[in-house]
């Protein structure tokens, strides 16, 4: 393994300039479960590490006061998944949180982390997107905030500009809300996502089927994706053929290729599966 | 000799060595201290899989500060192997598989090493390579071995010059014609097996230091310390004296540390460099493909039945993908062969079973040692042909299976076994005559059964040894040349002994190997150690015993017939006196005379089966193959999801012929561990070769069951038809528990949704597709 440096800034400025001043050569990290499995494969050669784990507000996990969830980019996946705040408020984020690798990783891995992986399979990100989540970015020219689904530009591709690390998600509250992640692995758990769903469905008068929704698809495309046809048409109709026609719509949406894991074809008929299946379950939870 | 009520055989002990792995005190090899001394080596790699070697330049590695070793093959050209010495220990002029060794380094930090091997220069010419058996062994395939009929070999291969045949076993028995002809029905497929690997908790691991004297310590992970001895001693051409191999507790083997992979590397590099100790430790991405891995296989049967389901004949050809070097796996090849029909009385056999060079990652022992394999396409076949003709899999199970007295494939005539009995009871045990309901909508069960058999797969003449030393509080101390590497050699040892000694298990301890001190023992494979070592110990056991009531009976004046040892005691039925064995089993006893008797005791024993015949080459006939066969059976309940193809296995019933539990805890684990095992490559496991590179060497893409992948409900049933000269009657169970799962599961899984997998694993993509394709 090549040998790196490792620093701990303690201020996001400090961060930032490290990030700059070694432009393409620092890399930030949290947990560290995905960076130094990549410098030893010697898929990623840094110079500088840079640990994000002294920056303050790292490690909020809290409502915050118009009852958004605020979590900070050091946040491991057993805090959000363990908690019984977000359990109750955002049950999707729970879940998707709780099915990333295994539990004794899950202690060391950030939601965070994850999310600037910018993997399509990364399971946390079809249930914050759903939730409509943003981040929280800080750089040379201070903080900014973009939607979580302007963040993802493609697989290992994010938003994030030189001297630019992200500090923190607020995730909204959606009132009446019941999702579930749905997804396929080849063990029971601790696989890699397949292919997964994350829906998220809420009561609405305005809509003619009485509900609105959002769906996420992970590892079925370059980025995790909306299917925005699929939530179109169950805002339209929620009857079995309304939520087949949705199914496939779903299906439609994604672009999945063939690789080692599953077949592009599998993969498309299993979001048309598990899209039915999460909108069936968070249907009888929020009436309809 | 009568078997008399035991105590300590059939009572399940906890293992004897259970607190210190629990406790995480018990030592490997990669926990022992070597001092600041100590070296770290790492082996430069082919990256093609096949090649001649242009250049190597080691130059700039040699000249890194703080590098000791660099050697490549022209050091050491020697070649190795179990059965075929085809192996170099680094490649010499020519590489033929993607991980193969081409250049040894030891520095003083494991970071050096590396950076030394990326400084070796390899400049290779590539060559066509061969990715599939059943191309390497036709005349259009490229010859990786040219010099295969020059290589040294056991005489029970049968190479093919010219060709990447290495072994080519064949069975040609009765009439075959005849055999079609009294066929109702003839069924012809062909099933494949992809390579999977062994990945036990420890990677290989191995420390070598020549001293002073010259005399080379081997400090190895390894199921096979005398076997190692044996093959680098004659590789480097040096007296076995002269090398040590030491083995202490193991973290699981599989077949994976059977023989000799990496070692034999550690070693070199440890002879250039001056005195001090080189640690050699696999990562895991090495472990997957670069040490052995379980072959592949490409199984063509064809069978005759008639309308009520006799086997009348059978044609069946088993390419086995040996990868680069097939030292080990021509006998896996021959075992196929000896037990090609599976466990089935067929009048009318033609089997071919071939060894093929291909340039894959190098073939070895994995537990079933070939069984799996063709059982996953014999017992398919058996069950899509009692499908064909209506009729029940259990009952034409039970019609073929062989029985006492009947002919196996090679002419051998079968001991008394507990086949039948268990497929009966594993079918009882599923209540394989009632459907179950599905859990839900979109669900759909079904039950599978596959029966199997195997021998020890080992050469005629395997050793065991023992011996047995007293101390003077009346314990003794067993040493043994056998490893536990999990499987519980030293409980089994411990409870032999003191059940032959007529002593607590208390007082037993049994040491782990070390060749300079333990007893000969030929490798831990083959399920034999319970029975061949087992056989060994009893003996020590009862020369001591022995030694022990001579002395008594001098003393006493009393006929040794009327003494015996309980409990630790020596007794006498005639007069009811008794005394500990405390003292007198080293000082020996005071007769009556002041005079003394006996002295320190010490028993040996030894076990070789010497009644193996050699089989025709043209024929494979002779009328004893193999020293003994385990048999069982499987039962399994699946269910699947209709629309995404996944498979939950719910209950699993495994029942084996082990004609006599020694432990029956230990065994039901085996058998539980075999079947999880067997799970996990039936539904999981396959390394993926694209043209010779590994695609998946970690646990993120070679996914194994964990605890909650194994089935729902587990039944494991011992089934006791004593082996005549097993201890106490034991077989081995180690391996066979493993056997017939999977194609238990895809005969379940036939049965549930009519889908058939030929080419294991069984993921649920190709349920989904089978049933898509039903549509």
């Amino acid at each position: 393994m090549q040998p790196f440096d490792y620093i701990k800034p303690q201020t996001l400025e400090e961060a930032s300039a490290l990030l700059l001043q070694h432009n393409g050569q620092a890399r930030p990290f949290a947990g560290c479960t995905d960076l130094l499995i990549r410098i030893e494969r010697g898929f990623v050669h840094p110079q500088v590490v840079v640990d994000v784990k002294d920056l303050p507000g790292v490690h909020d996990l809290l409502v915050v006061r118009n009852g958004d969830l605020r979590i900070g980019a050091a946040v491991t996946m057993n805090q959000v998944a363990l908690n019984p705040t977000v359990q109750s408020g955002w049950p999707l984020l729970a879940e998707g949180c709780g099915s990333v690798a295994s539990y004794q990783l899950r202690n060391r891995a950030t939601v965070g982390g994850n999310l600037c992986n910018a993997s399509p399979a990364a399971d946390s990100a079809p249930a914050l997107i759903c939730y409509g989540a943003s981040v929280h970015i800080f750089g040379p020219d201070g903080p900014r905030t973009l939607p979580l689904e302007a963040f993802f530009l493609g697989p290992g591709r994010t938003a994030l500009q030189a001297g630019e690390l992200l500090t923190a998600i607020t995730v909204p509250f959606v009132r009446g809300s019941a999702g579930h992640f749905l997804k396929l692995g080849r063990t029971t758990i601790g696989d890699i996502s397949l292919m997964n769903v994350a829906v998220l469905g809420w009561p609405d008068s305005d809509v003619p089927s009485g509900s609105s929704w959002r769906i996420a698809l992970g590892s079925v495309a370059p980025t995790v994706i909306r299917a925005p046809e699929a939530e179109r048409l169950l805002s339209q109709d929620t009857s079995p053929a309304g939520l087949e026609a949705a199914s496939q719509a779903a299906a439609a949406a994604a672009r999945p290729i063939d690789d080692i894991r599953a077949t592009a074809a599998y993969r498309s008929d299993m979001v048309r599966v598990l899209t039915r299946r999460g909108v069936e379950r968070v249907l009888e939870e929020i009436g309809g | 000799m009568a078997i008399k009520k035991t105590t300590i055989v059939g009572q399940s002990f906890p293992r004897v060595e259970s607190n210190a792995k629990v406790m995480g005190a018990a030592q490997y090899v990669d926990d022992m201290q070597f001092g600041p001394n100590l070296l770290h080596g790492r082996l430069k790699r082919s990256t093609v899989p096949h090649a001649m070697i242009k250049r190597i330049d080691v130059s700039k590695a040699r000249a890194l500060p703080g590098v000791r070793v660099v050697v490549t093959g022209q050091d050491y050209p020697g070649l190795t192997g179990l059965y075929l010495s085809d192996r170099p220990t680094f490649a010499v002029d020519r590489v033929r598989w993607v991980g193969e060794p081409v250049a040894g380094v030891a520095a003083d930090t494991p970071e050096l090493a590396e950076r030394a091997c990326e400084l070796i220069e390899v400049e290779y010419e590539e060559l066509p390579g061969v990715f599939d058996p059943e191309f390497g062994a036709s005349g259009a395939a490229p010859l990786l071995h040219p010099d295969l009929m020059d290589y040294a070999a056991v005489p029970f291969i049968f190479r093919q010059p010219g060709t990447n045949i290495s072994n080519w076993f064949k069975v040609r028995k009765g009439d075959m014609e005849a055999g079609w002809a009294e066929a109702a029905h003839i069924y012809e497929h062909t099933y494949r097996v992809p390579h999977v690997q062994h990945v036990p908790l420890e990677t290989h691991v191995a420390v070598a230091q020549v001293d002073g004297n010259g005399k080379i310590t081997l400090w190895s992970a390894s199921q096979s310390p005398f076997a190692q001895r044996n093959l680098i001693a004659k590789s480097l051409n040096i007296s076995h004296s002269k090398l040590r191999v030491i083995t202490p507790y193991i973290g699981g083997g599989f077949g994976a540390k059977a023989g000799v992979s990496m070692e034999g590397a550690c070693v070199v590099m440890a002879l250039n460099a001056k005195g001090r100790p080189v640690k050699l430790a696999m990562s895991r991405a090495e472990e997957f493909h670069t040490t052995f891995v379980r072959q592949g296989l490409v199984a063509k049967i064809k069978m005759g039945m008639t309308a009520d389901g006799r086997i009348t004949a059978m044609q069946n050809t088993y390419y086995w993908d040996g990868g680069a070097y097939t030292e080990y796996g021509v006998n896996i090849t021959r075992a196929a062969g000896y037990s090609s029909t599976g466990p089935y009385f067929v009048p009318n056999v033609h089997a071919d079973s071939l060894c093929v060079y291909t340039n894959h990652p190098v073939g070895g022992a994995m537990r079933g040692f070939g069984m799996p394999e063709i059982h996953w396409a014999i017992e398919q076949h058996i069950d899509r042909m009692a499908t064909q003709l209506h009729l029940d899999p259990v009952q034409v199970r039970l019609l073929n299976c062989l029985k006492e007295g009947q002919e196996t494939v090679t002419g051998m005539i079968m001991h008394p076994t507990g086949l039948s009995q268990c497929i009966a009871k594993a079918a009882e045990a599923l209540d394989w005559e009632t459907p179950s309901k599905p859990s839900g909508t979109g669900k759909r069960r079904g039950k599978g059964i596959a029966a199997m058999w195997k021998a020890p797969a080992m050469p005629p003449n395997p050793g065991s040894s023992s011996t047995i030393r007293f101390n003077e509080d009346g314990t003794c101390l067993v040493n043994i040349g056998g490893v536990d590497m999990g499987q519980g050699a030293l409980t089994i040892a411990a409870q032999l002994a003191a059940e032959g000694l007529g002593i607590p298990i208390e007082d037993v301890r049994v040491n782990t190997v070390d060749t300079d001190y333990s007893p000969y023992e030929w490798q831990t494979v083959a399920s034999r150690l319970t029975w061949s070592m087992g056989n060994a110990i009893l003996r020590a056991a009862d020369e001591a015993k022995t030694q022990i009531i001579q002395m008594v009976a001098e003393v006493w004046g009393e006929d040794p017939q009327d003494l015996d040892i309980i409990d630790g005691n020596v007794v006498s039925y005639a007069t009811e006196e008794s005394v500990p064995l405390k003292n007198i089993v080293v000082y020996g006893m005071q007769k009556p005379d002041g005079t003394w008797a006996g002295g320190p005791v010490v028993g040996k024993g030894r076990f070789m089966p010497t009644y193996v015949t050699p089989l025709d080459a043209e024929t494979g006939q002779g009328p004893r193959a193999v020293v003994h066969f385990t048999t069982g059976a499987q039962a399994v309940e699946v269910e699947i999801d209709e629309e995404t193809g996944e498979v939950q296995v719910l209950k699993l019933v495994s029942a084996y012929d082990v004609g006599k539990a020694i432990n029956p805890d230990m065994v039901r684990t085996q058998m539980e561990g075999g079947a999880v095992q067997g799970l996990s490559t039936a539904l999981l496991e396959s390394i993926i070769l694209r043209n010779g590179q590994p695609m998946n060497p970690s646990f993120t893409d070679y996914r194994i069951a964990t605890a909650v992948d194994a089935p729902v409900e587990m039944v494991n049933i011992i089934v006791e038809v004593p082996q005549d000269d097993g201890p106490y009657g034991a077989r081995g169970i180690g391996e066979h528990a493993m056997v017939p799962t999977a194609p238990a599961i895809a005969n379940a899984v036939r049965a549930a949704v009519g889908v058939e997998i030929d080419s294991m694993p069984i993921t649920s993509e190709k349920v989904w597709k089978g049933m898509k394709g039903q549509e």
